[in-house]
C-alpha cells in the first residue's frame, strides 16, 4: 500500500521531497482517520452496551421481599392447625477444598486431625472415611443436616474450607408420627410417598404456599392410634401393623398408621423398606370381617327377613371342597348367632342364598374391585375375583376369602354400612362441616341400622368383648384370616383384623386394627386369633380417642338390643 | 470548548455528590477544587510558545524518568511496592505524568526526525528506547495499566507519524503471540486472576468477579431514565465498590440511567473531537502528533474505564477522566487537555510553516 509507493519515491532527489512531504500529509491524515474510526467505535460499543445493559433485565435479579419471607415449601398441619411438616432452615456441612484458595493443600490441619475434631461433633461420622474424604479434596457434603449449635463447633475448628451453607429443609416436628400420611421431601426437594407428594405443586406454588395447608388428621388421635397399634404389634411379635380412624359422615381419615413406620426427617435405607403404607397399598384376604358385609346384603336384598330363622351349620360341601367352622358352634345359627361366632358355614348358607351376582354388586357398590379412593399415591388393587362368580367362590367372599382388599377398603365399607347406608370415598384432606361429597346409596337406611345392633351384639356378647370399652358402644367383628403360602393356606400364618364402629347408637367413627402375622404370646393369652389381639387394640383405643374425636363415654345409653337379645342361645 | 469541559466536570461532582451520600465532602468539594487548580496550571501552560516546548520536552522527560527511577529506590529501601514520590507539600506519581511526556517526548523526536527517514530503522529504535524505559519502569512498581497507557500513547504517536503500517501489523502478530506466555509468566497471580474474572465475571460473583458483577446491576438497574439523583441504591448501599474513583461510570448510569450515560459519552465525543480538530489544524509536524498523542491519552482513561465498567474488560484500575475522584488522574487529563489548549494557541498565531 502507501509504503511501497513511498519506497519508490524515496530516491528521486530533491523534485521527491515535495511528493514525499504530500505522501507523509496524506499518510497523516489517514492515520488521524484511523484513530478517530477507533473512537467511533468504542463510543459506539459503549452506548450499544449501556443500552443493552439497561434494556434487558437479565443482570437483574428480582427477589421481591414478600417472596423471600415466604416459607420456601407451605406448611402442613393437621385438622386443628396443629403442624406436621414445616419448612426449616437448616445448615448442611459442604467441603470446599478452594476455600484457602489452593486445591492441592485444602486443610489447615492434617485431615485425620480435622476429621478426629468433626467425629467429636457429628458421633455418626466415621473418623478413617471422613479423613480420605477430606484428603481426596473434592468438594462434596459430609453432613446434610447440621444444628445451629453444631454448626458453632465447626466453625470453632477454625477450617475455611468446612463451609456451612444455609438449607431450607423440611422438619417434621412429630417425628415419624402420620409419616405415611405425610410422606418426605427428597434431596431436590420434590414430596415424596405421601401428602407431600400429592400436594407437591400446591406446597410449591408462589401464591399458594404462605397458607399452610390442613389434612383431615387429628394429630392426637394418630398418635394414640400409632402408640396402641405398636404395643399390639410388639407384644404379638407381629410383623407388621395397620390402623385407620375415618370418620363414617365425611369420608375424613382421622388418622392412618402402618408400622413399623419411617422418619420422614431422617430417610435411610431402613426408611425407604418401611415406606409400604399397609393400609391403603397392601392387599389382604380380610377373613371374618367380610361376614356383616355378606349379611348386610342380604338383609338389603331381602333374603335375609326372619331374624329367628335357623341355617344348617354343618360343614358345606361344595365340589370336592368342604367348608367348616373352627370349631362347634351348633347344629343350626340364626343371623345373629352367625356374626356372634363367627361361623363359616350358616355364612357361607346366606351367601348362597344371596346369590354370586347380588353378593358381587355389592361388593362393587362397596368400591371392593378397584383401588380404594384417597388422593394417596400408593394405592394397592385388590384381588378380584372377576365377572362370573362360581357357587364356592361367592361362599368363601362371603366369609372374607378368595377376595384380597387393602384395611382401607374395609374401613370404607364398614363406614357404609353404619352410616345409614351411603359409601363415601376417604380423603386426607380437612371437610369443611357441610362440604361432605354426597356419597352413594349402598344399602337401605334399615339395614344400616339393623347392622348396626347386630355389630354391636358381636361386641357385647360375641368375639369382640376385647373391643368394648365401656361407655363408647363399641360394635365390631373381628377377622382371623390364614395367609395364603404355597400350596394352600397357611394356618400359623395369620392376619388378625378388628373393624369396628362406635358409637353404636350413632356412629361417628369407624376403627380397623390389623396385624400381620402376630404370635402367640403371653400378652394374646397364646391365641393368634383377631379376638385375643386385634380386639384389645380398638378396645384400648377407642377410649383414647373416643373424647378427642367428640365421643364422651356414657353408660346410660346404648342401641336397642332388646329385639334380637332373644334370640341368642334359644335353640 | 471549554464548556463540554466544564459540563462534564460539573456533572462528575453531581454524582461524587450523590456518592458521598448527599454531601460535598469528601468528593464533590475537593473534586471541583483540583479541577480549578489544574484549570490554572493549563491556563499557564497555554502561554509557552511552541519553541519553548519543544525544547523543554526531552529535558521534562529525562527529568521525570529520574523521578520514576527515584520512586523505585525509594520503594526498594522502604520495602514493597511505590508509585509516588513525598515531596512535602504534596504527593506526586511520576508514572502518571509520564503519560503525557512520553506523548511530548516522541511528538519531538518525530517532529525534528527528517521526513524521508520515516521508513528507517532510526525512526523506530530511538522512539521504542523511550517508550521502553519508562513502561518497564512502570512495570516493576508493577502497575500494568499505567504502563499499558504510557505504550499506548507512544504507540499512537509512531502511528500518527507514519511509521510503516507493516511494522504496527507485525507488532500486534507479535503482541498476540506473546499474549500468553506473558500472561502464565509475567502477570502475578492476581492480575491473571482478574483477567480470568473479566472472561467470566459469573464464575465468582461474590469473589473477585464482583466488581464487574455489581457494575454490571448498577448500570442495567438504571434503566431508560435512572433512578434519580441522589437515589441510587447500588452505590448508596455499598454494592460498588469504589463508587467514587473506578466505578463512578456505574453510579451515574445507576441515577442518570441511559441517558446520563449517553450525555456522558457525547461529552466526551465532544472534547475528543475538538482535540483532533486542534491536531489537524496544527501547522506542523510536533504541534499535530503532540496534540493527537494527547488525545489519545485522554482516550485510552476513558475506553478502558468504560469497557472495564461494562464487563467488556479487565479490573486494571484506571479511573474515568473528568468524572472520578482523584488527583492524580485530574492532573494527568488536565496536562493533556492544556497541552491541547497550548496547541490550539499556536494555530491561532501566525507562524512560520516548517516541515520541521
Amino acid at each position: 500500500m502507501n509504503t511501497i509507493a513511498v519506497n519508490t519515491t524515496f530516491s528521486s532527489g530533491r523534485s521527491g521531497v515535495s511528493t514525499l512531504r504530500k505522501r507523509s500529509i496524506t499518510i497523516a491524515r489517514l492515520r488521524v482517520l484511523w484513530v478517530a474510526i477507533i473512537f467511533a467505535c468504542v463510543a459506539s460499543a459503549a452506548v450499544a452496551r449501556i443500552g443493552y445493559l439497561g434494556v434487558s433485565d437479565n443482570t437483574i435479579r428480582t427477589t421481591s421481599l414478600a417472596d423471600a419471607l415466604l416459607p420456601p415449601r407451605g406448611e402442613l398441619t393437621d385438622r386443628n392447625g396443629v403442624p406436621l411438616a414445616r419448612a426449616f432452615p437448616a445448615y448442611a456441612l459442604w467441603y470446599n477444598p478452594k476455600a484457602l484458595g489452593d486445591p492441592s493443600d485444602p486443610l489447615v490441619k492434617s485431615a485425620r486431625d480435622v476429621a478426629v475434631e468433626l467425629q467429636a461433633i457429628f458421633p455418626a461420622l466415621d473418623i478413617e472415611v471422613t479423613a480420605e474424604k477430606l484428603a481426596a479434596g473434592r468438594p462434596g457434603y459430609l453432613q446434610r443436616r447440621v444444628l445451629p449449635e453444631q454448626a458453632n463447633q465447626v466453625m470453632a475448628i477454625g477450617e475455611l474450607a468446612l463451609e456451612l451453607p444455609r438449607e431450607t429443609d423440611r422438619h417434621y416436628p412429630q417425628g415419624s408420627m402420620g409419616a405415611h400420611v405425610l410422606g418426605y421431601v427428597d434431596a431436590e426437594g420434590q414430596g415424596k410417598v405421601g401428602m407431600e407428594q400429592v400436594l407437591n405443586d400446591r406446597l410449591t406454588d408462589p401464591a399458594l404456599r404462605g397458607e399452610p395447608v390442613a389434612l383431615s388428621i387429628d394429630m392426637r388421635a394418630q398418635g394414640a392410634l400409632e402408640d396402641e397399634l405398636r404395643r399390639g404389634m410388639l407384644a404379638t411379635n407381629a410383623k407388621g401393623a395397620a390402623g385407620i380412624v375415618l370418620d363414617v359422615d365425611t369420608g375424613e381419615v382421622m388418622a392412618l398408621a402402618s408400622l413399623p413406620e419411617f422418619d420422614p426427617n431422617k430417610i435411610d435405607a431402613e426408611g425407604v423398606n418401611y415406606m409400604f403404607n399397609r393400609v391403603t397399598n397392601q392387599v389382604y384376604e380380610l377373613g371374618s370381617t367380610f361376614k356383616p358385609l355378606t349379611v348386610a346384603a342380604a338383609i338389603d336384598a331381602g333374603t335375609v327377613r326372619d331374624f329367628g330363622r335357623r341355617y344348617d351349620a354343618s360343614p358345606v360341601e361344595v365340589g370336592r371342597f368342604k367348608i367348616k367352622d373352627s370349631h362347634f358352634i351348633g347344629n343350626h345359627l340364626n343371623v345373629a348367632e352367625t356374626l356372634i361366632h363367627s361361623s363359616n358355614t350358616t355364612t357361607a348358607r346366606i351367601a348362597d342364598e344371596l346369590g354370586p351376582t347380588k353378593l358381587r354388586q355389592a361388593m362393587i357398590d362397596m368400591g371392593m374391585n378397584e383401588r380404594p379412593y384417597i388422593e394417596l399415591p400408593a394405592k394397592g388393587h385388590p384381588i378380584w375375583p372377576g365377572e362370573k362368580w362360581p357357587r364356592l367362590r361367592n361362599m368363601t367372599v362371603g366369609y372374607g376369602h378368595g377376595i384380597a382388599v387393602t384395611p382401607l377398603h374395609l374401613a370404607n365399607a364398614y363406614a357404609a354400612m353404619v352410616n345409614g347406608g351411603v359409601w363415601r370415598p376417604a380423603t386426607l384432606h380437612k371437610i369443611q362441616p357441610g362440604a361432605a361429597p354426597k356419597g352413594r346409596r349402598v344399602f337401605k337406611a334399615s339395614t344400616s341400622s339393623r347392622m348396626r345392633q347386630l355389630l354391636r351384639m358381636i361386641a357385647v356378647y360375641g368375639t369382640g368383648k376385647n373391643a368394648d370399652a365401656p361407655g363408647f358402644r363399641v360394635g365390631g367383628k373381628t377377622g382371623s384370616a390364614e395367609k395364603p403360602g404355597k400350596g394352600g393356606y397357611r394356618q400359623t400364618t395369620l392376619v388378625s383384623t378388628f373393624a369396628a364402629a362406635f358409637p353404636m347408637d350413632k356412629p361417628r367413627y369407624v376403627v380397623v386394627a390389623m396385624l400381620d402375622e402376630p404370635k402367640g404370646t403371653t400378652a394374646s393369652s397364646y391365641q393368634r386369633t383377631a379376638a385375643w389381639n386385634a380386639a384389645p387394640i380398638v378396645g384400648k383405643l377407642i377410649p383414647r380417642i373416643g373424647p378427642v374425636l367428640g365421643v364422651r363415654p356414657d353408660t346410660s345409653r346404648d342401641i336397642d338390643l332388646s329385639d334380637l337379645k332373644p334370640l341368642l342361645g334359644a335353640e | 470548548m471549554l464548556i463540554p469541559l466544564f459540563l462534564l466536570v460539573a456533572f462528575g461532582a453531581a454524582v461524587l455528590f450523590s456518592a458521598a451520600g448527599g454531601n460535598f465532602q469528601p468528593f464533590a468539594a475537593s473534586h471541583l477544587i483540583r479541577f480549578s487548580v489544574f484549570l490554572i496550571m493549563a491556563s499557564i501552560m497555554v502561554l509557552f510558545t511552541r519553541d519553548m516546548a519543544r525544547f523543554l520536552a526531552y529535558p521534562i522527560y529525562g527529568l521525570i524518568l529520574i523521578l520514576l527511577v527515584g520512586v523505585e529506590a525509594v520503594g526498594a529501601m522502604g520495602g514493597g511496592s511505590q508509585r509516588w514520590l513525598e515531596l512535602g507539600f504534596m504527593r506526586i506519581q511520576p508514572s502518571e505524568i509520564m503519560k503525557p511526556a512520553i506523548v511530548l517526548a516522541l511528538a519531538k523526536f518525530y517532529g525534528t526526525l527528517p521526513d524521508g527517514m520515516i521508513e528507517s530503522w532510526r525512526a523506530l529504535v530511538p522512539a521504542g528506547v523511550l517508550i521502553a524505559m519508562p513502561m518497564g519502569l512502570v512495570l516493576l512498581q508493577p502497575d500494568l495499566g499505567t504502563s499499558l497507557a504510557i505504550a499506548f500513547g507512544g504507540i499512537v504517536v509512531m502511528f500518527l507519524a507514519g511509521l510503516p503500517m507493516r511494522w504496527f501489523v507485525a507488532a500486534g502478530v507479535a503482541a498476540a503471540a506473546a499474549a500468553p506466555l506473558v500472561y502464565f509468566f509475567g502477570l502475578k497471580e492476581y492480575q491473571q486472576r482478574r483477567v480470568t474474572t473479566f472472561l467470566d465475571p459469573e464464575s465468582d460473583p461474590l469473589g473477585s468477579g464482583y466488581h464487574i458483577t455489581q457494575s454490571k446491576i448498577a448500570i442495567g438497574s438504571g434503566g431508560f431514565s435512572g433512578k434519580g439523583f441522589n437515589e441510587g441504591s447500588q452505590s448508596h448501599l455499598n454494592y460498588l465498590p469504589e463508587p467514587h474513583t473506578d466505578f463512578v461510570f456505574a453510579t451515574m448510569a445507576e441515577e442518570w440511567g441511559f441517558l446520563g450515560g449517553l450525555f456522558v459519552l457525547i461529552v466526551f465525543g465532544l472534547i475528543l473531537r475538538w482535540g483532533l480538530n486542534v491536531a489537524k489544524k496544527a501547522k506542523d509536524r510536533f504541534a499535530k502528533l503532540l496534540a493527537a498523542g494527547m488525545v489519545a491519552t485522554i482516550f485510552f482513561y476513558i475506553a478502558i474505564n468504560l469497557m472495564m465498567v461494562m464487563g467488556f474488560a479487565p479490573v486494571v484500575g484506571i479511573p474515568l477522566p473528568f468524572m472520578s475522584h482523584g488527583g492524580s488522574s485530574m492532573m494527568t487529563n488536565m496536562l493533556c487537555i492544556g497541552s491541547l489548549m497550548m496547541v490550539n494557541r499556536w494555530n491561532r498565531e501566525r507562524t512560520r510553516v516548517g516541515i520541521g
